[in-house]
């Protein structure tokens, strides 16, 4: 990545999205810099998976700005993100259980040789981008539904370095995973990192926002409702921009902070 | 691997996979205990090929669509509707074979668009779309014919499925032509064999050991040989059987090597996953469908050809002879998985067994409950082995 540093990766400016009556994103701004993981937290009906779906091209704001390096860009479907180098895991894991773990990895953008499928060069592929992560599958050959529900996960993030994309939208990456698999992913997310990656990750799980992320954003109601350092800032400040709580509300935030 | 560890790995982890062909051998051996080795009679394998082979062409779309998740409940109508038009061309009009042939495949393409139109792009189930052309193609084959039979179809029409190409190479008795072919098919078999296990050796994949991999080749080329060898010593080699093979490699070839093919899996494995992938489910659907009205037209020219004419009843129940080969053959209920060559086995153990039973002289009665039988056996085997790999995770 050769990019003026100082130039985000992804910049939002005062992007919102109404649904009828609902507003669900009012305003939004967010920055998002190569080599730096953002987390996106908020309280359930925050507006993160909305936020998620207009990064991934799924939804198209109502108005505000969208700039890839600086340049304004519209991102009106999936494969259009895709062409921006963006890629996005979904919450509900987008993955076919019968089909293995090459095929998974290829599916949507299959590389073919003449009028047939080069399976060879895709597998050699899929076991590069499985190395990069050091991920561990049995077998590139091996069906989706014979994996852990952690592989499964890897192999929905392996999925996105294909056409090397440079931002990646992880949308509750951990929701449905056991400690041991969670540790993983987390680990697979500072491996996005190291290898250069913009890494946007939604979750509800302080927790692992705080293991993994450099900078953490909080929605509220579909606007922001502040911007931390992960390093430096306290459990509970970020809980109560979360809860919209004030200082009237410590004895609560002292109950949530104990309950983590 | 070793050989003990390899044929335990292959009669336990691949039972579903293998278990067919056991199943199918098993059915053979019985029938031909049965009925004193006649049902492997020169005259009866000719038989058996002339006979189903409009039931194996139609499970080759029918294992697409079901693997896409679909049910095609229309083309036993289809086959009538196609025959019909075909007939209607060469017999009414005195038109020539071929414009016969292609104004049924014509027929069938425009019924797949018309199916496929309402799967894909209104979304209706398939269900509900083939139970409407069910009828509505049914209906179009009476008005067509205006409730007559037509018949009979000139001699060159009668030679696709009647036909048989033999004495190029002479031989006495047996046809060297026949023989010459099974042997190349058997070598051909072989060596796409041999490549894939050098493609698995390379990607480090387990492979069967030696001597199995050597065995299950000698005895699959064995029993072509056996089977071609039948067919030299009859008629030679049946015309719809090239026809056949041609389809089954082509669509072997679509399945698994093509993005068309892998598409129609991830649509049938995860539709919303497919979608979110960027694969194109609306147009993979559409095809889904004209490909099986393509194949069924093949199908209704070849029954027509068969039974020399064109009724308003022909094709009844084909869909379900049909749907049958591709469940008895290994497909899903629920999609996504099933494979064209064990739909072609799944169909001819249905045609042995109705084969076999006819020539014992059982009544129609029985064989119908026991097809019916081996039906439900089939799905529940599937079932059990998916709750049993559910389980091992």
């Amino acid at each position: 990545m050769s990019e003026n540093p100082r130039v985000p990766l992804l910049s939002l400016r005062q992007v919102s999205l109404r649904f009828g009556a609902v507003e669900a994103l009012v305003g939004v701004d967010l920055d998002v810099h190569a080599h730096q993981v953002v987390a996106l937290v908020g309280d359930n009906g925050a507006g993160k998976s909305t936020l998620a779906k207009v990064i991934s091209g799924v939804l198209t704001p109502d108005s505000g700005l969208i700039e890839i390096d600086g340049e304004e860009q519209t991102i009106p479907s999936p494969s259009a993100a895709h062409a921006l180098g963006i890629a996005t895991v979904f919450q509900d894991l987008a993955l076919c259980g019968n089909l293995d773990v090459t095929s998974n990895i290829f599916l949507g953008r299959e590389l073919t040789d003449g009028a047939l499928l080069d399976d060879g060069r895709m597998e050699q592929m899929a076991r590069s981008i499985l190395r990069d992560l050091t991920l561990r599958i049995p077998s590139v050959r091996t069906p989706l539904s014979e994996l852990s529900a952690g592989q499964r996960q890897a192999v929905a993030i392996a999925r996105t370095l294909i056409g090397s994309p440079r931002l990646v939208v992880l949308d509750e990456p951990t929701a449905a995973l056991s400690v041991a698999q969670t540790a993983e992913v987390l680990t697979y997310i500072e491996r996005l990192r190291d290898l250069g990656h913009g890494v946007i990750l939604i979750s509800h799980n302080m927790n692992d926002v705080r293991a993994v992320s450099d900078r953490i954003v909080v929605l509220r109601h579909g606007r922001n409702n502040g911007s931390f350092d992960a390093d430096t800032a306290s459990y509970e400040s970020i809980l109560a921009a979360i809860t919209g709580a004030t200082s009237q509300d410590n004895e609560m935030l002292k109950r949530m902070a104990a309950l983590r | 691997m070793t050989a003990m560890a390899g044929l335990k790995d292959l009669f336990t982890r691949n039972l579903r996979q293998s278990g067919i062909f056991v199943a199918f051998v098993a059915i053979v051996g019985l029938f031909t205990i049965l009925t004193d080795g006649v049902l492997l009679s020169p005259g009866n394998v000719t038989n058996i090929v002339l006979q189903y082979s409009y039931i194996l062409i139609l499970a080759i779309g029918m294992v697409i669509v079901i693997i896409g998740g679909h049910i095609d409940l229309s083309v036993g109508s289809v086959v009538a509707l196609t025959g019909a038009v075909s007939a209607v061309v060469v017999i009414q009009n005195n038109g020539p074979w071929w414009l016969g042939v292609l104004a049924g495949l014509g027929v069938g393409f425009l019924v797949g668009i018309w199916q496929g139109f309402w799967v894909a792009y209104v979304g209706i189930p398939s269900f509900i779309v083939t139970l409407a052309g069910m009828l509505l193609f049914r209906g179009m084959t009476l008005q067509v014919l205006g409730n007559i039979s037509l018949s009979p179809f000139p001699a060159e029409y009668q030679r696709i499925a009647g036909g048989f190409l033999n004495g190029f190479l002479g031989g006495e008795g047996i046809d060297v032509f026949t023989l010459v072919i099974g042997a190349i098919a058997v070598l051909g078999y072989a060596v796409s064999q041999y490549r894939t296990r050098l493609g698995r050796l390379k990607y480090q994949q387990v492979v069967e050991s030696m001597p199995i991999f050597i065995t299950k080749i000698v005895l699959v080329g064995l029993v072509g040989m056996a089977f071609t060898y039948q067919l030299a010593r009859s008629r030679g080699l049946p015309i719809v059987l090239i026809i056949l093979g041609v389809l089954v490699i082509a669509y072997t070839i679509v399945t698994t090597k093509t993005v068309f093919g892998r598409h129609v899996y991830a649509i049938g494995g995860n539709l919303s996953a497919a979608q979110l992938s960027g694969v194109k489910v609306k147009r993979v659907n559409f095809w889904i469908f004209v490909n099986m009205g393509m194949l069924a037209a093949v199908a209704g020219v070849v029954y027509s050809s068969r039974s020399n004419s064109a009724q308003p009843a022909a094709g009844n129940m084909f869909e379900l002879d049909a749907i049958a080969a591709c469940f008895i053959g290994g497909a899903s209920t629920t999609g996504g998985v099933g494979r064209v060559t064990g739909a072609m086995v799944g169909g001819l153990i249905m045609a042995v067994m109705s084969n076999g039973m006819q020539l014992m002289g059982i009544d129609q009665s029985v064989q119908q409950m026991v097809k019916g039988l081996v039906l439900l056996l089939a799905v529940a085997f599937d079932i059990y082995n998916k709750r049993r790999a559910g389980a091992a995770r």
